[in-house]
């Protein structure tokens, strides 16, 4: 299951952002997604944030200090959305 | 003595009286700094009634305050630059205007020249105790915090502001350049000048020899008088264009690049 959603996250990262030369397999799932790594800034991660939102129903919470550390990496992503939804189906 | 001699004996005698004129200069500041801060936060209060229109008087005063500044700075031989040398090419209208960013000066004189502008400031400053109400009541925009996702913020602060009709005023590379070479740019003006749909104003800041730079502090000011040069490189028109944020920083960026390996090349028609 992590699989999978690694891999539907790499590709929702390129097709929202056209990466156009990025193939998705590419992503290293543990490397920075801003700065290093895949070089996104802010303004990659707002839009990210808003296909996250469409795809997963999951909502980022806006002024939440702890963003920068969930959109660290594809998997910091990934755990970030599971334990979201995971609450969600609990209540 | 020779007339060699005679000259350099002149320069220094001359960058001896303007390093003691950069002293006076920042001992008049700072004694006058409460004073002007007083008169700011009366004109704030005064105006608190309407923002925006608040916001349109205490750039006014900005303004001024900032072409004052700069007359200063020429009268006293520190540095050269004339607000009011004609600049061609500034649109009507709401606009983005950015700027590389080699020294300090650069936010006073575009805003002197410009005649007013909301600027993107950093956190730590915006919300120091004694500015932030000043900040807020002339329209400015605090800039991105810990959260990743601040920038959405931001965004739509400089949208609306530019919608209101006030011009933003950035600068891409985020801080001082180092040394002649641009930093990478980043993509928050170009985002705001794409949503907002207004024209995005690439101008140039030249000053020669480099002061009040990264490397170049207030109290050593260079020999001979440094002369600070505003020009407009270029307007794009994002709608027009049919470019999104990405392709347009990529652009201004590269034509930047090219500037400043042939700084001839740029329409500056400032001192």
């Amino acid at each position: 299951m992590s699989d999978q959603l690694e891999d539907q996250l790499k590709k929702l990262i390129v097709e929202t952002l056209a990466l156009e030369d990025v193939p998705p397999a590419s992503i290293e799932t543990e490397a920075p997604l801003f700065g290093e790594g895949l070089g996104l800034d802010s303004i990659d991660a707002l839009e990210l944030a808003l296909a996250i939102h469409t795809e997963y129903g999951v909502k980022t919470e806006e002024g939440d200090e702890r963003n920068r550390e969930y959109y660290h990496s594809v998997k910091s992503l990934v755990d970030f959305i599971r334990s979201r939804q995971t609450a969600k189906t609990v209540s | 003595m020779t007339q060699l001699n005679q000259k350099g004996v002149r320069d220094m005698v001359q960058h001896g009286l303007r390093t003691g004129m950069a002293w006076f200069m920042v001992w008049t500041y700072t004694a006058m700094a409460p004073f002007g801060w007083a008169f700011f936060a009366c004109l704030c209060f005064l105006w608190r009634k309407d923002p925006h229109l608040r916001a349109v008087r205490l750039q006014r005063v900005q303004t001024r305050a900032y072409r004052f500044m700069h007359s200063w700075l020429r009268w006293s031989g520190i540095t050269n630059f004339d607000h009011r040398r004609p600049i061609g090419g500034l649109p009507d209208g709401p606009s983005v205007v950015i700027a590389n960013h080699p020294t300090l000066m650069d936010i006073t004189s575009i805003t002197a020249v410009v005649g007013s502008g909301c600027t993107i400031i950093k956190p730590a400053m915006f919300n120091r105790r004694l500015l932030h109400g000043l900040l807020v009541g002339a329209g400015h925009i605090e800039g991105p915090g810990a959260d990743v996702l601040s920038i959405g913020r931001i965004l739509e602060d400089a949208v609306d502001r530019l919608q209101q009709g006030f011009t933003i005023i950035v600068f891409p590379e985020g801080t001082r350049s180092r040394g002649s070479k641009l930093l990478p740019f980043g993509r928050t003006p170009f985002e705001i000048a794409c949503r907002a749909g207004v024209p995005l104003v690439s101008m140039t800041v030249q000053c020669d020899p480099v002061y009040l730079s990264k490397e170049v502090p207030v109290l050593r000011p260079p020999h001979p008088v440094p002369e600070l040069r505003l020009g407009v490189l270029a307007i794009d028109y994002p709608r027009s264009e049919g470019l999104g944020s990405r392709e347009l920083r990529k652009k201004v960026e590269a034509r930047y690049h090219a500037w400043i390996e042939k700084p001839a090349k740029a329409s500056v028609s400032s001192p």
